[in-house]
């Protein structure tokens, strides 16, 4: 089964007891965002809140669509006891593989049952949610799907990227002035001091969300990558106030232009990594010029936060397979990348046949090159599985030499200015540094000096092992 | 009296006086948090400004200045400032806010 919309999902969450109805009123002023931080930081279910205060019956929020590894699974059709390695493995083969959308008209798209225009706009009739205590106002887009387009060649671009209410027909957002959103307005719009049409697309099947986290490479299509994750074209229609074309079953699509000469407050809010530290103010202004939207409306929040949720799950996975064939492009021999969410994409795991110092520099310098989103990078041998944190732990602190196994590369204008510990100035510079930490044996040492690793795997021939097996049962112990 | 909230990146970086902000609507309903940009006359002292509202003050981490400040709205201005998108609302701010003083 390929799912269509974010309420087809659902459907199959409720049967494999991945989601919670909360039925009872609650506040999207503060509470619901509370609700999901504690729902997610003891890995519960999804939630859809069904009662909003001061919103009529029908408009909903839902938190955590895809926020557990197990959620993750169901959403690529495969079972939700899926091992994280093999949905690592499901999702890189499926990526290769492209389905073109299909366009269709308004009658087939249910996200214009209910069209508002102009200065019928007014953005507080959805719920948006005031998500943590003391953020700079109502994030409408957390999970979202981001829509714009190059001017040049067509492309449309989908992203992932925060937005606020600002008044009843303004946004405000910081897509990260590295992004792939500010890479089209700056080379598209800028120039030619034109606003930029975007589109906000809430609710959209739980894939086109993901892929919209991932870092596919400018000019694909990503509604192509969804496409493939489906198994079928991701019908999509054309926005009413521009060209753009967005999920046709998406539950809210706002439409505006990103001004070229005016801007407004945005932020602070809790991020990502895991805090809200001072990004705010250095965003951008949408105008909004029409909101479509499906009866009964479902606006999808995620209260972010510590990992994991939503976010540090699909940046584990899709940063990861991206990563993966960036370096081995680069020359690196990698055999897998873990992004471990816990490490917010702030620590990268990468195993590589061959380690030694001259590979480690060149993992650092992949992960340096253009814009840089991380900062601390384990290099292990093949022989460490990159998914086992407690095996990387061991290799780390056991093959890394303080004093020959460390690299910094320093730089400035390409940093990730969420990262809670550069200070202002650093932040303000998109000042930054990397570090890689060389954990694999120096290739130049004779194999009989390696040190031998002293598990019952590897420490033990094959026939001590065989014998041991088969002697178990005859030890008397119970647990194997 | 009602009540309003705006944003600054360290405390000390509010002063008394007339000044250019963008303040949120505090009161309660759908419309909560709404953002209104004005001109205002602010003070740590609810005596120094006419049919004052309260002011919260939150840093640029989100942390609430544990005593109000007072408002007086003098004049409402557009949703936004002139500036350029990835640049400091604040340096606009302060470009605007010596604009009008010049003007006057």
């Amino acid at each position: 089964m390929s799912y269509k919309s974010h309420r087809d999902f659902f459907e199959v969450l409720d049967k494999e007891g991945e989601l919670a109805r909360v039925k009872k009123e609650v506040n999207w002023d503060v509470e619901v965002g509370a609700i999901g931080r504690k729902v997610y930081e003891s890995s519960g279910p999804c939630l859809l809140f069904e009662k909003i205060k001061d919103y009529p019956a029908g408009f909903r929020i839902s938190n955590g669509t895809t926020g557990t590894w197990p959620r993750v699974a169901l959403a690529m059709n495969l079972p939700k006891n899926t091992s994280v390695r093999d949905i690592y493995a499901t999702y890189e083969k499926r990526l290769e593989k492209k389905i073109p959308p299909v366009t269709v008209g308004n009658a087939k798209a249910p996200c214009k049952e209910n069209i508002m225009l102009d200065d019928k706009v007014d953005l507080y009739r959805f719920p948006a949610p005031m998500i943590h205590e003391g953020d700079g106002g109502r994030y409408i887009g957390t999970w979202d799907a981001v829509i714009c387009k190059d001017l040049e060649t067509g492309w449309q671009n989908w992203g992932m990227y925060r937005f606020m209410v600002h008044t009843k027909n303004w946004l405000t957002g910081w897509p990260q002035s590295t992004s792939q959103f500010a890479f089209i307005f700056n080379r598209s719009y800028r120039p030619l001091n034109k606003p930029m049409p975007v589109a906000v697309v809430l609710g959209a099947d739980p894939m086109s969300h993901i892929i919209a986290t991932a870092p596919i490479k400018p000019f694909e299509d990503e509604a192509a990558c969804v496409g493939s994750f489906r198994g079928k074209p991701v019908d999509l229609v054309k926005c009413e106030t521009s060209d753009l074309y967005v999920p046709a079953h998406a539950e809210i699509v706002i439409e505006g232009e990103v001004m070229p000469d005016r801007i407004a407050p945005d932020g602070p809010f809790g991020e990502y990594p895991g805090y809200r530290s001072g990004t705010m103010s250095n965003g951008i202004a949408v105008k909004v010029n029409a909101v479509t939207y499906r009866n009964d409306p479902i606006l999808t929040m995620i209260a972010l936060g510590t990992p994991p949720d939503d976010s540090s799950i699909a940046a584990s996975l899709s940063a990861a397979v991206a990563m993966k064939k960036g370096l081995l492009r680069h020359g690196v021999p990698v055999t897998d990348v873990y992004v471990p969410p816990e490490g917010v994409t702030h620590l990268i795991i990468v195993g590589v046949k061959k380690g030694g110092a001259e590979i480690a520099k060149k993992v650092l310098d992949y992960f340096t090159l253009r814009r840089i989103m991380t900062n601390k990078h384990i290099v292990v041998d093949e022989d460490v599985d990159v998914f086992n944190m407690g095996e990387v732990l061991h290799a780390f602190a056991t093959r890394c030499h303080p004093g020959r196994g460390i690299f910094y590369e320093h730089y400035e204008g390409r940093s990730n200015s969420l990262t809670p510990f550069y200070s202002p100035e650093e932040r303000s510079k998109l000042k930054g540094v990397s570090v890689v930490f060389d954990s694999t044996w120096p290739p130049e040492w004779p194999p009989e000096i390696v040190p031998v690793k002293a598990s019952y795997k590897t420490i033990y021939s094959a026939e001590t092992q065989a014998y041991v097996e088969k002697n178990w049962k005859s030890y008397g112990i119970t647990k194997k | 009296m009602k009540e309003w909230q705006t944003f600054v990146r360290k405390f000390s970086d509010m002063k008394e006086g007339k000044r250019e902000l963008f303040i949120k609507d505090l009161a309660e309903g759908p419309r909560k948090y709404d953002t209104t940009h004005v001109i205002a006359k602010v003070s740590r002292k609810k005596t120094a400004v006419k049919n004052p509202d309260k002011l919260w003050l939150r840093s640029e981490s989100g942390i609430r200045y544990p005593e109000p400040w007072y408002i007086s709205i003098e004049k409402e201005l557009p949703e936004y400032v002139e500036g350029k998108p990835w640049t400091s609302v604040f340096d606009a701010l302060d470009v605007a806010e010596r604009q009008h003083s010049k003007s006057k």
